[in-house]
């Protein structure tokens, strides 16, 4: 275990607050006032399955799950259940999104760089890259997997929300009465309620000014997840595309929220929530007032 | 999104994915201030010194969280200056009784006859609870009292709102009863009796009357895309009992001069004949409000409209348009013209005819005229960084009936706790 993998533990006023860096975020474990032992012992658990998941679902390591079905492209390759659960999933929110959504999309990215600055790529470049791109191209006969030669899949929109979802429910086995609040880089959850009955306090990022709180979200149990452009997009032609692309054409979204967070039961829903709004582009706050969840834009 | 089902499909493949078959209900709200005041100082001055009124409110409203609210207003007004008495300007002095029957007042030739023992001070406070009922469900109820030295408000409200259509509809449907009480300053006057000398009571009444209100609302919300929101509200309103204003009189007038016929007093009194005025004893009321607000970027026009009819034979048509433009990030400019126009009851009259049979019901009350009136105005508004809101309003009022005209300043400050 390197330094940059450490998890750190230190005490605030009623509460533990465990500090540690993962799928390239600031990750924090808040718990309620409990023993020390306890408290390591949770952390422990905490940073162990967001590294395990970061292990084996990113697709920057040559050891992970990823890898190694994108380097099977062509070839059926078969998966073990957790991958072929997320795989399931995302397949559902294609159709729920009616294909805008898409963890074939990432080839895109090779087209696409999300700076600030106005770089536009050529239509033939996204074309030739589209040929890539499409889960209908995808054979999935659970647990086998058969990309088509050039696709490649990554769990981006899904991945560190379903790490928190997992990292609570581990964090829930040790200590089920401890409430513990689990932060993956502004993707939080929480299973259950603190002793004192008084909710964690979850601060909203400003979009303008980054490092200040644009509100305080009070979550009691339950999930938040933001996701937002904040310093990811394009500005081209008097429209701001966002860093979030439209698998069907290829096109970043356009004038779609800053910021979309949503309060949902679960930070899988509530992250899933905020993509397929931030898909709809200027249709977001529709979307979301319809399904019915709180959520909050910027 | 198309699936109507969209929530349940993500909710089941949430729950495949993750394994837990009950997922604890989601409990988060925005941390705001509980409290949120909006405070209120308004001026209202009428022109040649008529009406003044100086009205401050404090609307206090605490936010329980899952859409839970309290809301309280408390208002204080006071009023000043004269009313038109309903009596007619004559090229001779006028004097009158004063509603006390203690003292009398007298107006200058060619000048409108003003009662300028016209003074009050009103206090009023409402207070309402909403919250939803049910999802898509929004209820409401309220309660609200005032007084004023002779006259006593209570009343009551609910309302119930649905939300359909993706919640881009609304329709609501709301009830109010209201009860007042009047008691007079110097008692009730018999409709159509004469305004008698001072120290003379034989043509008023001791003892307090009452007026019960019962208003019926629907309501239709649409949001029509993203930047345009429609209003249009119904409402009948039926009032009963006591409806005359019991301050207010006719001039009786000679048919061949049109000048008010001369009188008499003994002592102190009227030297001219003025009747009380009456009215009927019920009135039902409709009315039609639309609205539209449209957002060009961040511009936004509203338009509004109103008609209103009643079995009095009263028409009135609202129209109003307002821009909020903004000014840098924080402050907006807000112009709005109003034009009013309304048709004369059927009972209304300028004067009652010496000789001619006495009608049933008469009022030379301004308010039941045939006029039309015009507001100009313009609103200033300036967020603070701490997500305060102070504002400033003026608007110049032109009513043509009875040559009125008005100034409102309001200052307003919105502040939480």
């Amino acid at each position: 275990v390197n330094a940059s993998c450490a998890a750190t533990l230190t005490r605030d006023l009623d509460h533990w607050v465990g500090r540690f860096m993962a799928m390239a975020s600031p990750c924090d474990v808040l718990m309620d006032d409990a023993p020390a032992d306890v408290a390591q012992q949770v952390l422990d658990a905490v940073a162990a399955e967001a590294w395990r998941i970061e292990r084996k679902f990113s697709c920057y390591r040559t050891d992970s799950v990823v890898h190694r079905i994108n380097q099977a492209a062509g070839c059926g390759i078969e998966v073990d259940e957790e991958t072929a659960n997320l795989l399931d999933f995302a397949a559902t929110l294609t159709r729920l999104s009616d294909g805008a959504f898409d963890i074939t999309s990432g080839v895109l990215r090779k087209a696409w760089t999300f700076d600030g600055g106005d770089y536009v790529p050529s239509q033939e470049q996204i074309e030739s890259l589209l040929a890539s791109v499409g889960w209908h191209k995808v054979g999935w006969q659970r647990p086998v997997l058969r990309l088509q030669a050039g696709m490649q899949i990554d769990f981006g929109g899904i991945g560190k929300e379903y790490a928190v979802d997992a990292a609570a429910a581990c964090a829930e086995k040790i200590a089920p009465a401890l409430s513990c609040l689990i932060n993956f880089g502004g993707d939080v959850a929480v299973r259950s309620a603190r002793r004192d009955g008084k909710p964690w306090r979850v601060g909203i990022e400003s979009c303008g000014r980054i490092g200040t709180a644009e509100r305080v979200v009070q979550l009691a149990r339950g999930a938040l997840a933001t996701s937002g452009d904040s310093r990811r997009f394009v500005f081209r032609g008097g429209h701001r595309y966002s860093h979030i692309l439209d698998a069907r054409t290829g096109w970043p979204v356009r004038n779609a929220p800053h910021s979309i967070t949503v309060a949902a039961d679960t930070c899988t829903q509530a992250g899933t929530l905020t993509t397929l709004a931030m898909l709809q582009g200027s249709h977001a706050e529709g979307m979301l007032r319809a399904s019915g969840v709180r959520y909050w834009l910027q | 999104m198309k699936d109507e089902n969209f929530n349940a499909a993500l909710a089941a493949a949430t729950c495949a994915l993750l394994g837990s078959a009950v997922a604890t209900p989601v409990r988060a709200r925005e941390e705001k201030s509980p409290w949120s005041l909006d405070s209120t100082l308004l001026y209202y001055g009428e022109s040649d010194d008529r009406v003044r009124d100086i009205s401050g409110a404090v609307a206090a409203t605490r936010d329980f969280g899952d859409e839970r609210k309290l809301s309280a207003t408390l208002t204080a007004d006071t009023l000043t200056g004269a009313s038109a008495s309903g009596a007619i300007a004559l090229g001779r002095p006028q004097t009158f009784t004063s509603p006390s029957g203690r003292a009398v007042y007298t107006t200058n030739p060619g000048d409108l006859p003003l009662d300028d023992t016209f003074l009050d001070t009103r206090f009023a406070l409402n207070a309402s609870w909403t919250q939803p009922l049910a999802r898509l469900y929004t209820f409401s109820a309220g309660l609200g009292f005032s007084t004023e030295y002779d006259y006593l408000h209570l009343g009551a409200n609910l309302s119930l709102a649905r939300d359909f259509n993706k919640r881009n509809t609304t329709v609501s449907a709301g009830v109010a009863y209201s009860q007042d009480d009047i008691d007079p300053v110097g008692g009730r006057p018999l409709p159509l009796s004469q305004m008698l000398d001072v120290g003379n009571g034989a043509s008023k009444r001791a003892g307090s009357e009452s007026k019960d209100v019962l208003d019926l609302l629907l309501g239709f919300t649409q949001v029509l895309n993203r930047t345009t929101v429609l209003r249009v509200n119904y409402s009948y309103s039926d009032s009963s009992g006591y409806l005359n204003d019991p301050y207010k009189i006719l001039s009786v007038v000679d048919p061949l001069t049109g000048d008010t016929l001369t009188r008499v007093p003994i002592g102190e009194g009227p030297n001219g004949v003025y009747l009380f005025e009456s009215r009927p004893d019920s009135r039902a009321k409709q009315s039609l409000y639309a609205e539209m607000k449209h957002a060009f970027g961040k511009p936004v026009l509203h338009l509004a409209y109103r008609y209103m009819t009643d079995d009095w034979g009263i028409d009135s048509n609202t129209g109003e348009v307002r821009l909020r433009w903004p000014l840098g990030a924080a402050s907006y400019i807000e112009p709005q013209l109003r034009y009013y126009t309304q048709s004369a009851a059927d009972f209304y009259r300028a004067s009652l005819v010496d000789g001619a049979a006495l009608p049933r019901y008469a009022s030379a009350d301004f308010r039941l005229g045939d006029f039309d009136a015009t507001t100009v105005g313009v609103k200033f508004g300036h967020g603070t960084a701490s997500g305060n809101e102070w504002s400033i309003r003026a608007e110049y009022y032109q009513q043509d009936l009875s040559d009125l005209s008005a100034v409102i300043v309001q200052f307003g400050y919105r502040f939480g706790l």
